[in-house]
């Protein structure tokens, strides 16, 4: 309450704190009321001057959708990509964090840091190698070929994060269990998982809805319904036309297919995000 | 349970065993070595290798269509410099990467102030700043294309009610370049808005009241306190979106798909498109490693700025 009463004479004026509440309520919701209204009404009503601001709700987008193209290959490779990826960059990450949590020796402190540094090369410079690289593997066109590279790139983030997480966990609880015997898996599994469980479940968060986003990988190796992504879809979707022009109640309604979820997803899980996205850089 | 836990440990704190034992020590190498090597065979197969793959590629003519494959040298770099649609899109990179980090950076800072203000709404307004940040890009540059469109979208449409005139914002290609940079910073403002207000909240209370009690003004609080305490933090924030915007395409790849002409076509969809669209895969790579260079003189001067601006609480 203290801090409250401080606040509010810092910022001046309650008038004009209300209005820039206003103003970045307006700018943050007006795209996403946009892409609503249009995902669920139909061509005509959106290709008309005056607009029409709430047309009349219908669902045939949907339907259109699912009838005319792949729409539940591309609802489960977006899914399954995105849970894959998750998947394997928690477990890759959390090892290696763990070892840079615990064990150090000389050197070891650079070699993390070359990872983490690591995230800062630009995923598209190396597209045409990567190409060369899935298709000499096979693995062009498939998920594990888009999951193995973009949990490469999910990983130096996850780490720096983790790491920072198990460094709050005192070694004294290991260190305990080791001399009662317990093996390592049995220390991660039932000592250190359960005590850092939210750092994981943030790291997981973030990942998915970095993975459910991710337009480049597919974009550039996805050739069939079997791995395309609905990020993909979305883009051919756009480059057809209707009798209107660009079919925009289709492009919108894959955006709201796309993006409800997700934020559905951050409502229910506001600072366990919060908490992974200001953890790497604040601490 | 706890207490036993820790009566154990101390006895084995007390000496100094794990310094002894070499074949502890090398048992502990041994495990730290198996730990990270998958995170470290991730990125040297999908990060180091194709970083080096690249830079080989773009000394040669590798095409895909032309079926050649020759060491050309140079040549792909100057024929870079030549070519108008690459030079025009170094430009626009440039001022799209700088331009829309100084304003994503900035306005976050002010949602920042707004979302650490004590107001009714507070929570709501915390809640749906994630919005921005967790729409996929590809989807924001289309979900504003459709608002922005000259026909039927929304601003175009009051615009036209309120002066009489009707913008083709995709039309013009500065209208079409503000847009892509506007965009941007609606995109990513409010990723930096959640990173300065756990900043905010970090600034002690009591520098505030000092301040106060010398005599300083709201806006010498600000200057001197906040925005001093958030320096370091601000210097990393606009180091990380330079090298992230450097990278990314979606936005205009949604937004503007580069046009008019190639005025908002960015570096990195020049390597997606030469590369991926058109196999000219030396040339693409010729590109990557100018964008690649770029990513290391911004990083390096970041991390050069960092180490100044360290500033102690």
């Amino acid at each position: 309450m203290v801090t409250t009463q401080r606040r509010i004479k810092f910022n001046g004026n309650t008038v004009i704190l209300y209005m820039c509440f206003i103003v970045f309520t307006v700018v943050v919701l007006l795209p996403v009321y946009w892409m609503t209204r249009s995902a669920f009404a139909s061509a005509n009503e959106l290709n008309h001057v005056p607009l029409i601001y709430l047309p009349t709700f219908t669902l045939k987008n949907f339907e259109t959708l699912v009838t005319q193209v792949p729409f539940a290959d591309y609802v489960r490779n977006s899914l399954v990509f995105a849970l894959a990826t998750t998947f394997a960059t928690l477990v890759v990450s959390y090892l290696a964090a763990y070892a840079f949590a615990r064990i150090s020796f000389p050197g070891s402190n650079i070699l993390m840091w070359i990872l983490i540094l690591s995230m800062a090369l630009p995923e598209v410079g190396t597209i045409v190698p990567l190409y060369r690289l899935l298709k000499d593997l096979h693995l062009l066109d498939t998920i594990a070929g888009l999951t193995l590279v973009f949990s490469s790139v999910l990983a130096p983030f996850t780490v720096w994060v983790l790491v920072s997480f198990i460094k709050q966990v005192p070694y004294e609880i290991e260190e305990a269990a080791i001399l009662d015997g317990a093996s390592l898996p049995r220390i991660f599994w039932h000592i250190l998982l359960p005590v850092t469980l939210p750092g994981v479940v943030t790291m997981g968060l973030i990942n998915f809805i970095n993975a459910w986003n991710n337009l480049l990988y597919p974009l550039a190796f996805s050739v069939t319904p079997a791995s395309k992504t609905l990020s993909v879809a979305i883009t051919e979707i756009f480059a057809g036309y209707s009798p209107y022009g660009k079919p925009w109640e289709l492009i919108m309604t894959v955006g709201v297919v796309m993006t409800i979820p997700m934020i559905f997803l951050v409502l229910f899980s506001q600072r366990a995000i919060v908490r992974g996205l200001t953890g790497g850089a604040l601490k | 349970m706890q207490k036993a836990v820790a009566s154990q440990t101390s006895l084995v704190k007390s000496r100094p065993a794990r310094f002894t034992l070499t074949a502890a020590a090398r048992r502990r190498y041994i495990l730290f070595v198996l730990l990270v090597a998958p995170a470290f065979a991730l990125r040297l197969l999908t990060a180091a290798y194709p970083v080096f793959q690249t830079i080989a590629l773009s000394l040669t003519n590798l095409d895909l269509i032309k079926n050649t494959n020759d060491f050309v040298g140079l040549d792909n770099f100057t024929s870079m410099a030549n070519d108008f649609g690459v030079r025009g899109s170094l430009e626009f990179t440039l001022l799209f990467v700088f331009g829309s980090t100084f304003l994503a950076v900035g306005i976050g800072m002010l949602i920042a102030l707004l979302l650490n203000a004590a107001f009714f709404g507070r929570t709501f307004a915390r809640t749906i700043n994630l919005i921005p940040w967790v729409i996929p890009t590809i989807v924001a540059g289309y979900a504003f294309r459709w608002l922005l469109d000259d026909q039927f979208g929304l601003l175009p449409n009051w615009i036209f009610d309120t002066l009489g005139i009707r913008p083709a914002i995709f039309i013009s290609p500065f209208s079409a370049r503000l847009a892509a940079i506007l965009v941007s910073s609606w995109k990513d403002a409010p990723f930096f808005a959640i990173v300065f207000l756990a900043g905010l909240q970090g600034v002690p209370l009591e520098l505030y009241d000092a301040a106060t009690v010398d005599g300083a003004n709201g806006w010498q609080r600000f200057w001197h306190i906040t925005f001093r305490l958030l320096l370091p933090l601000t210097v990393t924030m606009v180091m990380f979106r330079l090298v992230w915007a450097l990278a990314g395409f979606d936005l205009v790849y949604g937004l503007t798909q580069g046009g008019p002409g190639v005025t908002t076509t960015v570096l990195a969809l020049q390597v997606f498109r030469q590369g991926i669209l058109f196999f000219k895969f030396g040339f693409a790579s010729a590109i990557s490693v100018v964008l690649l260079l770029l990513v290391s003189i911004i990083g390096g001067v970041g991390l050069w700025l960092f180490r100044r601006t360290d500033v102690t609480y």
